[in-house]
């Protein structure tokens, strides 16, 4: 007899399911938080996610990429919930956010490393809470003066793809962020169309690309892009913008998965280069299991 | 161009006057012929005027003796006429009575004892052509009789000596469907010595029998008795089975039947796996599992079911993240290769049995049972998976909507079956496994639960059948006839429970309010049996069951010698009496094998080389695969393949050299029989 699964697709929200007698496998997808980017659609080992452009419309902005996910092909892994950028996925098995393939080791989680110093945090709640352009600041309690107690904050980390956007706005210290994806990103201007503006007008990033002043085309900083590839999706000139993942940050796990993730993120030089720092670390540790050498 | 064409028949008579030896017709011989009138027990004597007919028949040309007699076929009327073959020193005989399809192998053995050659015997069929067909004009069924026999002398005085073709027999068999009548068919030529193949398309051998709960009447553990001989078939070391294959293309012909088949990739190496379970362990997805009916999962590399044979597991790649989690768990071991890639494997073998089973409608296009839009409607083999201690639930039943157990189930027969709109035919055991349900569930929450069958005809008409429907009876089921129409079942959007209402006879409403909606819906032919006719080229029922030689006497034979059907692949049919074909059809192929060679009648097609121009015509044309042209020295040249031509004379007809001829029905037996009926016959 056949599988009952379930689609519902609105503005809102994306949910796929398997209704088992036993088991409930679930996946939805927020629009609201999801940019449209490259990740999960190229991280799918089932190639199972469609990120298709939306038309354009004159005298509108550029709509942000819509998401499609084909419930034929997906096996509710989990690999495009663990590596979102943005959070927007989640998979649950049971209603639970437990990934049986995380529990397993299977797949690294990518690692963020967000670090909150309230003592250096200022006093202004919404200077704190405007410094993230995806407002995952929140402020429970402001720095009192009165009191003389410190602010205390709250960052929603599963949903940030590390920009550093705060740490920048933020008195120096206040937050600490590393970038868990690495990469390049040019804009090739002479290629721009003239009054072209979709890359920025999909940028979930304020400040990761920029309009200049001098010719009104756009240009980037590489301080605060994250390289999810939004831009790179509604880019309608081939070549114009350039984009390349060459690092992931993640936990220590082996996974044949993960190897070819990787390969689809960022490309066989970078799987090539992490397997063979992970080749030489190997190496090096049995040297010093069987020599007792220390150091490297 | 006429003169062309002139020009190429002259040379093609030219050919054919060297090719025989002569310039002339060849002279008609002047054999002494008998012909024996059968009354067929007033069948034919009724109408046909059998005196006249025969005192006719002693006027025809060449005819020395004319008798009339009851029952030829009876071993009296055989022994009759032997002696009147050897009294009057006849050397053709004809019998006019019945059709050759049943009688003609009894009166060729006849003709034989009298040391005539078999094939200088003719037959007249004057009960289809002449006494059944025209029952209201007795004498015109009396001329047509007369037509027919005299056509029948005609071509007797033209018949030659043949002798039969003897083929050489590979001891070995192949049993395509490794289910409960497959493997008994498998054991039982095992035992006799014969090696068998059994080809599965599955991962494991057990069919629907592995996958049930228990079994009628007995309520016996149904993988406990089949479990056994699962095993016993994966150790027997006259067995291979061939597990997750497809049978591609049969060629050949009983004796020698070249099978090749497709062994699908399981990506892991059946050699190396101890079906150990640490991959299973390690593996993180989990996927829907079919031999659940989809209500639990199976991880991505895991055998279907505990007890499958072989246990070598598989991987499924349209689930697997590739992570390689397994290939550590095994370690050692190197089980896993997922380079595998589907193998392509040669048989030959002796015989096949065929016993793929049948498949289950899916009845949501049924739209009154509401099953697939309300969570708590079951199709009988979930509801199986739900009640099975094994299954995913560990043999709770319960709701799907709320994972309560159900304080009412109703239970309704014939879904999809007996409805002329769908399937006409009686699926023919969900009374027997409704009543089943309907017992254990009653034994197991006895006075907590109430059980309702909404039924039809009650169809319990088998060993110790009767008696199990009076103890579902005594157990409290409540049964309730209704009609097959207006039967409709409804859903409460709030407690997600169940109204189910049919009308009796009568037209009076009935109703019952159930938790649980259990449907038995019908059995139905296998898919993959369509595809598998046409490999095998032995014919579907329009529904698509095969169809057995002869539905009485014959049951397990098809039309290919060589080929028999067992289980309910050939009609749908319980597990008693699968297991029982099971074993028929290995008594029937064991007969085939044991012998050393194949002998078939020599009714085949001839090509005469000299005239043959190798153009091809008969390979397009035979239906058979019969004929092929070879390259022989410097001419490509027909060659007939005995064991396969059927002797249709298609190739015969449609060869524009005329270089094709199938002995003792050339062009010379029909013309005279053509003469013989126009009037025009000879008269010497």
């Amino acid at each position: 007899m056949p599988l009952k699964t379930v689609k519902k697709d609105t503005a809102e929200k994306l949910t796929l399911e398997w209704v088992l007698h036993v088991k409930n496998y679930k996946l939805s997808l927020d629009r609201n938080r999801c940019v449209g980017c490259q990740i999960c659609s190229l991280a799918c080992p089932k190639e199972a996610i469609k990120v298709e452009k939306q038309p354009k419309s004159n005298g509108e902005k550029t709509r942000k990429p819509k998401v499609d996910i084909d419930l034929a092909k997906c096996n509710f892994c989990g690999i495009c919930d663990i590596l979102c950028p943005y959070g927007a996925v989640k998979v649950t098995l049971d209603n639970e956010h437990s990934l049986p393939i995380i529990e397993k080791k299977c797949f690294p989680k990518p690692l963020r490393d967000i670090q909150v110093n309230p003592d250096k945090f200022p006093a202004d709640q919404n200077e704190i809470e405007e410094a993230c352009p995806l407002h995952l600041i929140r402020v429970l309690a402001p720095v009192s003066e009165r009191t003389e107690s410190k602010a205390t904050v709250e960052v929603e980390k599963e949903y940030c793809p590390c920009c550093r956007v705060c740490e920048i706005k933020l008195p120096l210290g206040a937050m600490q962020v590393r970038k868990f994806i690495y990469g390049k990103i040019a804009i090739h201007q002479e290629k721009c169309p003239d009054g072209c503006t979709d890359c920025l007008d999909v940028c979930p990033i304020t400040g990761a690309l920029f309009l200049q002043d001098k010719d009104k085309k756009v240009a980037v900083n590489d301080t605060f892009c994250v390289y999810c590839g939004a831009c790179r999706v509604v880019c309608p000139v081939e070549g114009a913008l350039e984009l390349e993942r060459t690092r992931i940050i993640h936990e220590p796990i082996r996974s044949g998965a993960w190897n070819k993730t990787l390969e689809r993120l960022t490309s066989p030089v970078g799987i090539a280069k992490e397997l063979k720092n992970k080749g030489s670390l190997k190496a090096r540790e049995s040297v010093k299991k069987r020599v007792g050498l220390k150091g490297g | 161009m006429a003169e062309t064409a002139s020009k190429i028949r002259g040379k093609i008579r030219q050919k054919k006057r060297e090719a025989t030896g002569r310039g002339r017709r060849p002279k008609t011989p002047r054999p002494r012929i008998g012909v024996f009138v059968c009354q067929c027990g007033g069948q034919v004597s009724s109408i046909v005027d059998v005196n006249e007919l025969t005192n006719y028949a002693k006027t025809l040309p060449n005819v020395v003796y004319a008798e009339q007699m009851n029952f030829p076929c009876s071993r009296l009327g055989q022994e009759e006429i032997v002696n009147a073959i050897k009294k009057n020193k006849l050397e053709r005989v004809v019998v006019a009575g019945c059709s050759p399809r049943l009688y003609e192998p009894t009166f060729q053995r006849c003709v034989s004892q009298a040391e005539l050659n078999p094939w200088l015997f003719e037959m007249a069929n004057i009960r289809e052509f002449a006494s059944y067909c025209h029952q209201a004009n007795p004498k015109q069924a009396t001329e047509k009789a007369k037509d027919t026999v005299r056509m029948a002398v005609a071509k007797a005085k033209l018949l030659e000596p043949l002798s039969p073709i003897e083929l050489p027999m590979t001891k070995k068999v192949m049993v395509i469907g490794g289910g409960i009548a497959g493997i008994n068919a498998a054991l039982d030529l095992a035992d006799m010595g014969f090696k068998v193949y059994v080809v599965e398309k599955t991962e494991s051998i057990g069919g629907y029998m592995a996958l049930l709960d228990k079994t009628f009447p007995t309520l016996d553990c149904s993988i406990c008795i089949e479990g056994p001989k699962m095993v016993d078939v994966g150790r027997h070391p006259n067995i291979e089975i061939i597990s997750y294959a497809d049978v591609l293309k049969v060629d050949g012909h009983v004796g020698s039947f070249k099978v090749k088949i497709r062994k699908n990739p399981r990506y892991v190496i059946a050699a190396n796996c101890t079906g150990c379970g640490e991959c299973r362990d390690a593996c993180p997805i989990e996927y829907p599992n079919y031999a659940d009916m989809y209500l639990g999962v199976r991880k991505a590399i895991s055998p279907p079911f505990g007890q499958a044979v072989p246990l070598t597991h598989t991987i499924n790649r349209e689930y697997c993240i590739e992570c390689f989690k397994c290939v550590d768990a095994c370690g050692a071991r190197e089980a896993i290769n997922f380079d595998q890639k589907p193998e392509e494997i040669d048989l030959e073998v002796g015989a096949i049995i065929v016993s793929i089973g049948y498949s289950m409608y899916n009845p949501s296009d049924l739209e009154w049972t509401g099953y697939g839009k309300y969570d708590n409607v079951f199709t009988a083999l979930e509801f199986e998976r739900l009640i099975l201690a094994a299954g995913p639930t560990g043999g709770k039943v319960v709701r799907a909507s709320d994972g309560q157990k159900p304080h009412s189930v109703a239970f309704i027969q014939c879904v999809g079956s007996r409805d002329i709109n769908r399937y006409e035919h009686c699926s023919s055991f969900c009374c027997m496994y409704t009543l089943k349900h309907a017992v254990m569930l009653k034994e197991k929450y006895r006075d907590d639960i109430e059980v309702y069958v909404f039924y039809n005809d009650m169809r319990s008409n088998f060993k110790g059948y009767e008696e199990f429907y009076n103890r579902a009876q005594k157990s409290g089921v409540k049964f309730l006839r209704v009609k097959l129409e207006n039967r409709k079942i409804l859903e409460d959007p709030q407690t997600k429970s169940l109204t189910v209402s049919g009308e009796t006879e009568d037209g009076k409403p009935v109703t019952a309010h159930a938790d649980m909606v259990v449907l038995a819906n019908a059995a139905i032919p296998q898919q993959t049996a369509t595809e598998l006719a046409k490999i095998l080229k032995i014919p579907l029922t329009p529904e698509g069951f095969f169809v057995e030689c002869q539905p009485k006497i014959r049951p397990t034979d098809t039309d290919v010698p060589g080929i028999f059907l067992a289980g309910a692949c050939q009609g749908l049919k319980d597990i008693p009496y699968s297991v029982a074909q099971g074993s028929a059809a290995a008594a029937q192929a064991a007969a085939v094998l044991s012998k050393n060679v194949w002998t078939v009648e020599p009714l085949v097609a001839q090509v005469n080389e000299e005239m043959c121009s190798g153009c091809r015509v008969c390979e397009s044309v035979c239906g058979y695969n019969a004929i092929a042209v070879e390259n022989r020295g410097d001419k490509a040249l027909a060659r007939v393949k005995e064991g396969l031509c059927r002797g249709c004379g298609i190739c015969s007809s449609a060869c524009p050299m005329d270089a094709i001829s199938m002995p003792n029905y050339s062009d010379r037996h029909i013309i005279a029989q053509v003469k013989a009926v126009m009037g025009r016959g000879d008269k010497t």
